[in-house]
């Protein structure tokens, strides 16, 4: 996979066509800032019917059902369903490790973030972009329609992949970030020294609907069969740090139990905390996991 | 029985203390330098907090793990024990213990003319000769560590053994020789090749191969379908390697036996019988051929129809399927070559004929010297003669006086109570007084005897039964070193033949009216034989069918001229005459015609050619399902699989060394 130039590389026609019959699901419900096209919780102008209600003084009396009041001859009044926006916040891990891989976990996690942000963009959904890495946080917020799409593209494009991540602060700063409550997509590898209980912990509770996509290159799910054997000095992307081991088959063994150990606890901690956690491997064709994996996941309908 | 299981391999070790000395000096500084001088790639990953942690644990539970399937290095010990291995120069033995001396006995009889001899459908004997040419190299494979390679010698054997190299450390000389054998229509018999080799491993070799107490390794490259196998003991120390050659299930047909005689009532007819066999194991049907001359002149008017091959419930051995056809009333001229042959077509296709020479239509030329008795006159006109004279003994003097040549006019002369004035040439039957100016010396007479001592596989003797001849009074003759007794009575010789020169005759030392036998069938077949045999020059008459490896002898006529002799594969030659215009033709090999020709003679309306038919025994040489084993008389060879011989392994184990190293190179190429 080349390294995405335009905005066409990270989103093409023929995606954009499929993408265009989806929409964002939250599995929650929340309040929105505007009049959108979701259900909420409050009573409002919508079509749905809801409940009745005594008439108090000062309601609209264009919602007075005057069939009742002329059965029963009292006053009530009918109350809709109100229909709001949903805020779609998508968080992309740009630390170094996630520039790995074939094909590229950052490149994957760019096309991911733009198909997702385009699908919020089209169903008129509040949309805002979060990046972290070298312990810096860059955001795009308050994205709505169609007509945002090419500046997401850009701010995707311009993402360098770089440092070490702080996960926990960056989902500290998402979280007291003001986009409202809504759907929260976390797009990293996880692999993060100082673990992901504490940024995750930060976000939960806030009305999030949280949706952490762990994205794992080929190489790391099955480092011998891609040529990852032998006496190697393996060093790391992040910290530049030097081990040395050889990679036989039993130490691959080993490294595969301990990772998958650790996308156990991630996803263990994650189900505790009502948070969908998804492995994608990004070998996997990006139009199947939004078709089909993140629809069985209720992310996407 | 030192049958060779061949499964066991040796393997000798020529400089083992070579191999461990490069073991141990280059193996351990090869493990010591991998620890000092590991060289790492460097790779970067998107985290090594597992692979860390991975190293680890193993790195706990493994303190060598360093060593623990380091492909590289593996590779690298690998490619050290090869060559340690490779200079220690093991060498396996596929079977011959390190023998000195090998004798390679190599079939060349009938049935080794099958055409089921390897993936070229060439014949057992091509097949034979390449895999034993194959076995020479193999056993002087050289090189710069080979060890001692043994002396090899090769011999063809069928009817009769024939030594083609005699023990010689040079192969090419060996392969040579291999390479000379060729096939015949013979029968196939072992015991004289057995008895050259033991007699040239015990005499040592032409080129100064030293003698030996042990006895060499008898390697046979043959189908097994041997004659004399029953008649053949190992002797101690004696070992036999069977090289089976042939394949096993191929059926065949062939004329056993083919006869022709003259019609009595039509003698320019004549009646041929010819017994046709088949080794199939199914019944199977032929059309027959009749050919004169080449000339096809009649087929079976439907397939002769024959049965399946049979085990002999008594002695197990196969028996061939076999029928008769006979070919009436043929018109044949003498001196023809009458062909049977079977249009099926098979895998040996020496035995699909048989021929015959037709019989002359008339009788001999003879005069009758001496008293002409009635008994004898008789004898000889029953046997119709083509001409027939009495003479008296002066009558005949006088005429040899005037021509010296006179007996070369008759066939044979029959002296009767005579003994003529000179006897220098010509074919005599001699009855009673024994000849002067020979080699047989006469010393008086001797009375009531009876024979002692009778040859009868003798042709004279053929159908002559001897048992109730008592002889009241015979010559007592001493027979000088050119006389051959047939018969013997412990006082002397009853008959004897003597051949010297241009001078053949018979001699019966006693007369014949003085005793019972003329009135004895015996005296007539006697008689018979005795002028055949004269007349053919005192050997067995040519209208007879030959044994491949036999020798055709005979007598032209007087004064035959520029001889020659063509074979059916239409080579032709010329032929050397022997005094007395007689010759000796052959050993011919290979089934056919052998036709002697020649110019002039002392009768202008005398035929000027002569034919001779070789058939080959399809009755014994046949059978074409190769043997799995030979079957001594006391023990049997298991024939072995099919491959090169004991060699030097060093040569692979240097090969495998390099690819190692070459895969070595490629993985390291690959890591780096």
């Amino acid at each position: 996979m080349n390294e995405p130039s335009t905005i066409d590389d990270l989103l093409d026609s023929r995606l954009m066509a499929h993408l265009d019959r989806l929409d964002v699901v939250s599995k929650k419900i929340f309040a929105g800032k505007i009049h959108g096209e979701r259900r909420s919780r409050r009573r409002g102008q919508s079509v749905e019917f809801a409940d009745f209600r005594n008439y108090t003084h000062g309601d609209d009396l264009r919602f007075v059902d005057w069939n009742i009041y002329a059965r029963l001859d009292r006053l009530f009044l009918k109350m809709f369903l109100e229909e709001e926006d949903l805020s779609l916040v998508i968080a992309v891990d740009a630390s170094a490790s996630m520039d790995f891989g074939t094909p590229n976990k950052m490149q994957y996690a760019r096309r991911l973030a733009m198909a997702l942000g385009y699908i919020g963009l089209v169903n008129n959904n509040r949309v805002g972009l979060f990046s972290f890495s070298d312990d810096r946080i860059e955001r795009l917020t308050g994205l709505r329609g169609r007509r945002r799409t090419r500046e997401m593209g850009q701010w995707l494009l311009n993402l360098q992949p770089q440092g070490k991540a702080d996960f926990a602060a960056a989902c500290r700063a998402i979280a007291l970030g003001g986009q409202g409550r809504g759907v929260l997509l976390l797009i990293s590898d996880f692999l993060f020294p100082e673990g992901f209980e504490k940024g995750l912990r930060s976000i939960t509770g806030r009305g999030f609907d949280v949706y952490a996509l762990q994205l794992l290159a080929p190489e790391e799910i099955d480092p011998a069969r891609h040529g990852v054997i032998g006496d190697l000095r393996l060093v790391d992307s992040e910290s530049a740090a030097e081990v040395e081991v050889t990679a036989s088959s039993a130490v691959v063994q080993q490294y595969r139990e301990r990772l998958d150990a650790h996308v156990a606890s991630l996803r263990e901690y994650c189900v505790r905390r009502s948070i969908a956690h998804q492995v994608v491997e990004t070998s996997l064709q990006l139009e199947t996991l939004l078709v089909d994996y993140l629809r069985r996941r209720g992310l996407l309908a | 029985m030192m049958a060779v299981p061949p499964s066991i391999l040796a393997v000798d070790w020529i400089a083992p203390v070579a191999g461990a000395v490069i073991a141990a000096s280059t193996i351990p500084p090869l493990l010591a330098l991998y620890f000092l001088r590991l060289r790492r790639s460097r790779r970067v990953v998107a985290a090594t907090m597992h692979w860390r942690r991975a190293a680890e644990d193993v790195r706990a539970n493994a303190p060598f793990q360093r060593l623990r399937l380091s492909l590289l290095l593996l590779l690298q010990l690998l490619a050290l024990g090869l060559v340690a291995l490779a200079i220690a120069q093991p060498q396996v033995d596929l079977g011959l213990g390190g023998a000195e001396k090998i004798a390679l006995l190599i079939d060349r009889s009938g049935s080794m003319g099958a055409l089921d001899g390897g993936a070229e459908r060439g014949t057992r004997l091509a097949d034979a000769k390449r895999r034993a040419v194959d076995r020479v190299r193999a056993l002087h494979g050289g090189g710069l560590f080979a060890g001692p390679a043994p002396s090899i010698m090769v011999i063809a054997f069928a009817s009769e053994a024939t030594v083609l190299c005699p023990f010689t450390d040079s192969s090419a000389q060996a392969i040579a020789a291999i390479e000379s054998i060729e096939a015949t229509d013979e029968l196939s018999a072992i015991s004289g090749g057995v008895e050259l080799a033991r007699s040239f491993a015990a005499s040592g070799g032409e080129d100064g191969t030293a003698s030996s107490s042990v006895p060499a390794v008898l390697e046979v490259y043959s189908d097994g379908r041997i004659g004399d196998l029953d008649g053949l003991s190992l002797r101690d120390g004696e070992r036999v390697i069977f090289h089976r050659i042939g394949g096993e299930d191929s059926p065949n047909v062939g004329i056993a036996a083919i006869a022709v005689t003259r019609m009595p009532e039509s003698p320019g007819e004549v009646r041929v019988f010819a017994r046709v066999v088949s080794w199939s194991k199914s019944p199977t049907k032929t059309d027959l051929e009749l050919r004169v001359d080449g000339r096809l002149v009649a087929v079976t008017p439907s397939p002769v129809e024959l049965g399946a091959a049979m085990q002999d419930a008594a002695t197990g051995a196969l028996l061939p399927a076999q029928t008769q056809a006979v070919f009436p009333g043929v018109q044949v001229p003498a001196g023809a070559v009458v062909e049977v042959r079977v249009t099926a077509d098979d895998l040996l296709p020496a035995d699909n004929a048989a021929r015959v020479v037709a019989p002359r239509l008339g009788g001999l030329k003879i005069a009758l010297v001496g008293r002409g008795s009635f008994v004898l006159r008789s004898v000889i006109q029953g046997l119709s003669p083509a001409s027939f004279e009495t003479l008296t003994p002066e009558e005949w003097n006088k005429r040899v006086a005037t021509d010296p040549l006179t007996p070369d006019a008759f066939d044979v002369v029959v002296l009767e109570q005579v003994t003529p004035q000179s006897m220098a040439r010509g074919r005599y039957l001699i009855f009673g007084s024994a000849p002067t100016g020979t080699s047989i010396i006469p010393f008086g007479t001797k009375e009531q005897v009876v024979p002692r001592s009778i040859r009868s596989e003798h042709p004279l003797m053929q159908y002559v039964n001897l048992d109730d001849l008592f002889v009241a009074s015979m010559a007592a003759v001493a027979p000088g070193s050119d006389s051959d007794v047939v018969v013997e009575a412990s006082e002397g010789p009853m008959i004897l033949t003597l051949s010297r020169g241009p001078l053949t005759l018979v001699y019966v030392s006693f007369d014949p009216i003085d005793t019972e036998w003329p009135f004895q069938r015996s005296f007539v077949n006697f008689t018979a034989n005795a002028l055949a045999w004269l007349a053919a020059g005192g050997l067995p008459a040519a209208d007879e069918p030959l044994s491949p490896g036999a020798v055709a002898a005979g007598r032209l006529p007087a004064g035959a001229q520029s001889p020659s002799v063509r074979v059916s594969s239409g080579v032709t030659a010329p032929l050397s005459l022997l005094e007395g215009g007689r010759f000796a033709l052959g050993p011919l090999r290979r089934a056919g015609t052998a036709t002697i020709a020649w110019q002039g003679g002392s009768q202008s309306a005398a035929p000027t050619s002569l034919a001779y038919a070789v058939n080959m025994d399809c009755q014994a040489e046949g059978r074409l399902d190769a043997a799995d084993q030979l079957q001594l008389a006391t023990n049997s060879v298991v024939a072995q699989p099919s491959r090169a011989a004991s060699q030097s392994v060093w040569p692979w184990l240097l090969l495998a060394a390099a690819l190692v190293l070459l895969l070595e190179w490629w993985v390291w190429l690959r890591r780096t």
